[in-house]
């Protein structure tokens, strides 16, 4: 299954909740305002350091352009919106939907 | 002179709050009160340099808040903790901003009395 996660602001537990129940290789899309999770030096990193021994992680290009994120913690992969549809081809999805 | 903080605490995108904060300064300005912008929470990131949002069909929101100083909104705060949290620095933001910590911003909101959340 591919997890998609569209917000893990500092404060919610959105990123810890989909850590506990995402097994072990199943692939991680990050999306929307989900991608700041993605940025380097912040109190997240640490985090998503642990998510990327056990998955591959993935942020929406489109969505860490518009923010004007740099740098990515390293082992991020980006994918652009044609990547993503790519992904969803590949897998079934999991939405982490937080609003 | 009347005064008002204008508080933001969301991210720029797939919402309306930083935009509509946006415009509320605008009006708000136009009537000459005495306006403190403050960022904090994931609200810090409306400032961040080189915002590109063409692919989302939408201006960067950063780019507008530079221009304010000309409408007279002089007064703009960011709390520091909210900044490092979030990998962050005051180089790293569109325009020059008063750095707080979280008793200056209760002291900002004391000497305001009104605050505009977004």
């Amino acid at each position: 299954m591919l997890y998609t996660i569209n917000n893990a602001s500092i404060g919610t537990n959105n990123l810890e909740s989909l850590s506990q129940v995402c097994p072990k290789n199943s692939p991680i899309l990050f999306f929307e305002d989900g991608v700041y999770a993605c940025k380097s030096n912040t109190a997240l990193a640490d985090k998503v350091l642990v998510l990327l021994e056990d998955h591959p992680v993935y942020a929406l290009l489109e969505d860490v352009k518009a923010r004007g994120i740099e740098p990515l913690i390293e082992g991020v992969k980006t994918v652009d919106y044609s990547g993503f549809v790519e992904l969803v081809e590949g897998h079934d999805v999991v939405p982490w939907l937080r609003n | 002179m009347d005064k008002v903080v204008v508080l933001l605490r969301k991210a720029p995108y797939g919402r309306v709050y930083t935009a509509e904060a946006f415009r509320t300064i605008m009006g708000i300005a136009v009537f000459e009160l005495d306006i403190c912008v403050v960022f904090m929470d994931d609200g810090v990131f409306a400032l961040v340099k080189n915002q590109d949002p063409e692919k989302l069909d939408m201006k960067p929101l950063g780019d507008g808040f530079p221009m304010l100083k000309d409408f007279n909104v002089n007064r703009f705060v960011v709390h520091d903790k909210s900044m490092a949290d979030r990998g962050l620095s005051a180089d790293n933001l569109v325009l020059d901003v008063e750095v707080a910590n979280s008793a200056q911003i209760a002291e900002i909101f004391d000497t305001y009395k009104k605050v505009l959340p977004f």
